[in-house]
């Protein structure tokens, strides 16, 4: 940036402040103090318990080897892979809609346009990358899991990592325009061999005027609904648009199996939700089944296996969510809501179903089956059924979550009701199934809380479809 | 078992006239009229036009009929019954465009009518049938493969007048079926509703189209304003 276009940015945010003073300093810094906060006072405890809820002998193991480095690499192309497509709804250039109208739109270089975006989203992407790397240092040097030397690889890692998902968030977000050529194939070509600020600099360049309002747009969109509690719109805003197989048609067939032919062609439409369903899902059961193995095995082994269950198992439901967002127009089906509702829950079963029974006959093939442990997972498809009755049809939250005493935590409590119901039913029955002397009864508790889960979210389908 | 049970509630009913009448029916919500007590009735092959100016109630009046608004005053019946939208009987005998109606956004326009279609009980290769035809009756068939997202808002009209057409009924709520089409398809509508009456259809509709207005109706009630 020359010193001639720094002025020029001066004047131009001179004239957008007033008479106002200039806060950014502080509300920038602002969420930093915060983060270096929560990271102190939640983080490293929560982290220390993790570590402590671990075999340490086991982790200090397997941490030296191959397959640690694997995994991590593995996990860290993960969160590229996600961040990337995060980019293409909400990428980390997006400037308020004003200035991109009477700024950006202007004959001034974008890559100076938007470079204060640009700093401000990747030193924030690098120094949470490097919170995390310390937190899960300093855990594992307090829980002497390893020697505090480890805490600055961890730290520099991190922030090495924060770097990345910068780079990869911007990348999405080109990529998430319409018609414009990833900084790769295009403009950075003529520039090969300069420095990575250089192509970062291009690819800003690259942001055409109208994704950038699209996305600042649905900016607003968002931020209102998650103020006002709506995360129906925040999920619908946020959804790409469905262009693929259309070719592929819908074909007749009984009211039933319409309604679950229907569904599978919407998983056949976002062919990843499909395949994170089925990963999340297979990992999960694999998880939940693994757990009840041994009285030995810790309590966190269910819990993180029941939110994955619940994750992949969601992506599955995304019929059954629409209908819930189409309550109160016109209804044209010719099933009764509820029914439709059922309906749009049999491919999710079903799909669950096959993934444990396949997921079952890798573990025998390991010497790991325990039928027992098979029919609970069957099971747990009964109560993640109802509980995402309960998420897709919980509507609005009430008036009272919005009051001065209720406060952030209501909000979140009320929405992740569902979630809760999951994972306390979930870890408290297989947590006691396995070590309880006589599982038989345990299962009989798991049904009746899965039954009243379950009568639960019929119960919300009701009061949607009174309301509709 | 639901599929046939719907097919024979959609046999059964469907060919049997119905009886849709208003009494004095009026909405008020505390001190705001919506709707001034009004009379409507309709039976057998009738077409019934409302025509009042913006914000005197016709859609509101139309809602009520359609069993998805209960009125404050009077009363809505269908064959005697009070009409509500949730009831079998109703939902069987009237299909109402008031508003846009709910749409997929993952299906196409021929797999909207083939779902619709479907849900109704009747099966097989007709129903896929069903669905072409109605495309090209409305000459969007150019169109099936299309999401509903990726149409004009003249487009999006005629799709949503399919959805409403596709499905088995013997009554027709429509609020200003006309908006948002040009005047060669203003025209088509026009002709297919005179066939729909032809075979049987009783109509309530909103205008605000003379032409159409006098092409279609047998009865016209002029609705007052607050």
């Amino acid at each position: 940036m020359t010193g001639e276009q720094k002025a020029q940015l001066r004047r131009v945010r001179a004239a957008i402040l007033g008479n106002r003073p200039d806060t950014s300093a502080s509300s920038t810094l602002y969420p930093v103090y915060v983060a270096v906060i929560a990271a102190g006072t939640y983080g490293v405890p929560a982290t220390q318990q993790l570590f402590r809820s671990i075999d340490q002998k086991w982790l200090a193991e397997h941490l030296q080897t191959p397959a640690a480095a694997i995994a991590a690499v593995v996990l860290a192309a993960l969160l590229l892979t996600v961040v990337r497509f995060v980019g293409q709804v909400h990428g980390p250039v997006v400037p308020p809609l004003p200035y991109l109208e009477l700024v950006v739109a202007s004959p001034m270089p974008r890559k100076v346009t938007l470079a204060r975006n640009w700093r401000l989203s990747s030193a924030g992407c690098t120094f949470g990358g490097l919170l995390v790397g310390l937190v899960l240092g300093s855990g594992g040097a307090i829980t002497n899991m390893f020697p505090p030397v480890v805490m600055l690889p961890t730290t520099l890692g991190g922030a090495l990592l924060g770097v990345f998902v910068a780079e990869f968030w911007l990348r999405g977000q080109l990529r998430g325009q319409p018609g414009t050529a990833p900084p790769s194939t295009s403009a950075t070509g003529s520039e090969h061999g300069a420095s990575m600020r250089g192509r970062r600099l291009n690819a800003l360049a690259l942001l055409d005027i109208s994704g950038l309002k699209r996305q600042s747009a649905s900016n607003v969109t968002i931020g209102g609904a998650v103020l006002a509690g709506d995360l129906r719109t925040v999920r619908l805003d946020a959804a790409r648009p469905t262009t693929s197989a259309r070719r592929v048609r819908l074909r007749a067939g009984g009211p039933l199996m319409v309604i679950a032919r229907r569904d599978v062609l919407g998983l056949r439409r976002a062919p990843w939700s499909a395949v994170f369903g089925l990963g999340f899902t297979a990992a999960g059961s694999a998880g939940l089944m693994l757990s009840l193995l041994s009285p030995h095995t810790s309590t966190i082994a269910p819990l993180v296996s029941l939110l994955l269950c619940h994750l992949g198992f969601g992506t599955w439901c995304e019929g059954l969510r629409l209908h819930a967002d189409n309550s109160g127009t016109s209804r044209l089906l010719g099933l009764p809501y509820r029914d439709t509702a059922l309906a749009h829950l049999a491919v999710p079963v079903l799909g669950w179903t096959l993934t444990t029974v396949a997921v079952s006959a890798g573990l025998s093939l390991a010497g790991l089956f325990n039928p027992a442990a098979l029919v609970w997972a069957l099971g747990t498809g009964a109560l993640l059924a109802g509980t995402h009755l309960m998420a897709a049809f919980r509507g609005l939250p009430p008036i009272g979550v919005f009051g001065p005493q209720a406060g952030v935590l209501s909000m979140i409590f009320w929405y992740s009701k569902p979630l809760l119901a999951t994972l306390l039913v979930g870890t408290v029955m297989a947590a006691w199934a396995v070590r309880s002397p006589a599982p038989l009864s345990v299962f009989a508790w798991m049904l009746i809380l899965t039954t009243g889960v379950f009568a639960w979210g019929l119960a919300l389908v009701g009061k949607r479809d009174r309301r509709s | 078992m639901l599929g046939r049970r719907a097919a024979a509630l959609a046999e059964a009913r469907e060919s049997a006239a119905h009886v849709l009448r208003a009494s004095a029916v009026g909405l008020r919500i505390d001190e705001s009229v919506l709707l001034m007590p009004t009379d409507v009735s309709l039976s057998g092959a009738e077409c019934v036009v409302l025509r009042g100016p913006n914000g005197s109630g016709k859609t509101t009046l139309l809602r009520i009929l359609a069993g998805t608004v209960p009125p404050s005053e009077g009363e809505a019946t269908l064959d005697g019954s009070p009409v509500d939208e949730r009831h079998d009987l109703t939902r069987t005998a009237i299909a109402a465009l008031i508003g846009a109606p709910a749409t997929y956004r993952d299906l196409t326009l021929v797999d909207h009518l083939v779902l619709i279609d479907s849900t109704w009980g009747r099966v097989g290769a007709p129903a896929d049938n069903r669905a072409d035809e109605m495309l090209e009756l409305l000459e969007i068939k150019h169109l099936a493969q299309r999401f509903p997202h990726e149409l004009s808002s003249g487009q999006q009209q005629l799709f949503h007048l399919s959805m409403v057409l596709v499905r088995p009924s013997s009554i027709l709520i429509l609020d200003e079926p006309e908006q948002r089409l040009d005047t060669d398809k203003r025209d088509l509508l026009t002709r297919i509703l005179l066939a729909r009456k032809a075979a049987g259809s009783s109509m309530l509709i909103a205008c605000h189209d003379p032409a159409m207005t006098e092409a279609l109706a047998d009865a016209i009630v002029d609705i007052q304003p607050a």
